[in-house]
């Protein structure tokens, strides 16, 4: 790199971005560190300062060359589904700031031999340097947008839940219903501890679950508070009743057979 | 929902799964000499089958694999007075330490915390973790009362 261009990058500093960093490419960046040692750092100080307004420089500057670099991003690109995302934003945000400063870099770039390096490699190479500092944000939105998405599916499995939006609300419904479940165990144990102070109905309650299993009310809904349920849920419970009532035959088989000694046992203790 | 597609792994076991562990660990219950005995207090006998019924839920929807159900027996057999080893899987505590230091989002911080404390095991999660517990504990849960309320409907007089 001539003097000429050492010149027109030291006054264009603010033009000299990580994005510019980026269609660089390779040896533009071996250049551009050539640059920085003779310009005693100067540059990566304004690069890192411009790391708050940068500008994408991906669009269409140099169109002709856009083939070329469209097959370098394609051997360069990392598959980062978060850096892509963090470029696209850039984008969006200041195509306008960069056109005219690309054609005025195409322009200059142009009239100089050695900036055909330059001028060849104007655009994607995704960049590594700019982002060493933002890697705490990118790291950030990646951890929200995972939060984002398990709360989705938290949403689905919550009963009443569409209605509110944002996190707040939703946290706040997870939170009642957590609690609602708990106190609706605590409630039932109370209710299964007068019920039957000795715990044993075990011989009873087999025999009229291996007798009937459809009609036993394990497989309906049973009086719950929350029996708001969506469709989806009531759906699989039908499949679940279809499927599972030949197989509590057997469960309930092993079961009693299990019991059958410890509750005759006790039976007869109590006599 | 069983067609639904969902990234947080949550597969949770039948109905019958869960009321044979209940009906076991009542039984056992029942096998305990303090249990029978006629002049025991009601709450003594409501806290034991509450115990049970959680110790059932989390050996039937996962045993140790999830970190719920085994902060839930190791409580359990702390009360015991029993000394239970698990299995430990390795925890990363560095990053988890260093993750959990960087929260900037209050709204959810706040939210986080009290699931935390209502989740069994919640202390030492990350919040995406925690979601995901959230799922399956909730899942579970819903299950168990289901059985409940069933063995309470089947043996209320009629």
């Amino acid at each position: 790199m001539d003097l000429t261009g050492l010149k027109w990058l030291q006054q264009h500093q603010q033009m000299v971005s990580p994005e510019f960093l980026q269609i660089l490419g390779s040896d533009g960046r071996e250049e551009l560190r050539k640059v920085e040692s003779y310009l005693g750092n100067n540059i990566y100080d304004t690069i890192d300062g411009c790391i708050s307004r940068t500008s994408s420089f991906q669009m269409e500057p140099v169109k002709n060359n856009e083939e070329n670099r469209v097959i370098a991003l394609g051997n360069k690109r990392k598959p980062e589904g978060k850096r892509e995302t963090r470029e696209k934003k850039k984008k969006i945000k200041a195509e306008d700031e960069t056109e005219s400063s690309m054609k005025e870099n195409s322009n200059m770039s142009n009239t100089e031999t050695s900036s055909d390096v330059l001028k060849q490699d104007y655009i994607h190479v995704r960049a590594r340097r700019g982002e060493a500092t933002d890697r705490h944000s990118l790291a950030e939105r990646a951890r929200r947008e995972k939060i984002s998405k398990k709360m989705k599916c938290l949403q689905d499995i919550v009963p009443g839940c569409n209605k509110v939006t944002g996190k707040a609300g939703m946290l706040d419904e997870i939170i009642n219903y957590v609690q609602s479940l708990q106190q609706q165990v605590e409630f039932l144990s109370m209710k299964l501890s007068f019920l039957n102070p000795q715990l044993e109905f075990h011989i009873n309650e087999l025999s009229s679950m291996m007798a009937d299993p459809r009609s036993f009310p394990l497989h309906q809904q049973g009086s719950l508070d929350y029996s708001v349920i969506n469709s989806n849920q009531t759906t699989s419970l039908n499949a679940l009743k279809m499927e599972t009532s030949s197989n509590w035959d057997v469960h309930s088989q092993c079961l009693y057979s299990n019991l059958r000694t410890d509750s005759v046992s006790s039976f007869f203790s109590l006599k | 929902m069983a067609s639904a597609y969902n990234p947080i792994y949550t597969d949770v076991p039948e109905k019958d799964v869960f009321a044979l562990h209940f009906l076991q660990t009542l039984s056992n219950l029942r096998t305990q000499n303090s249990f029978s005995s006629p002049d025991n207090k009601t709450s003594d006998r409501v806290k034991k089958i509450k115990k049970a019924a959680y110790v059932s839920m989390a050996r039937a929807a996962g045993g140790t694999n999830r970190l719920w159900s085994r902060s839930l027996l190791h409580q359990a057999a702390k009360r015991n007075n029993k000394n239970v080893r698990f299995l430990r899987r390795k925890r990363r505590v560095t990053w988890l330490m260093r993750r959990r230091s960087n929260r900037g989002d209050p709204i959810e911080d706040v939210a986080a915390e009290r699931l935390r404390n209502l989740v069994p095991g919640g202390g030492g999660m990350e919040t995406s973790k925690l979601m995901e517990e959230t799922a399956h504990y909730i899942k579970c849960l819903s299950m168990q009362v289901k059985v409940m309320q069933c063995l309470v409907d089947g043996l209320s007089p009629k």
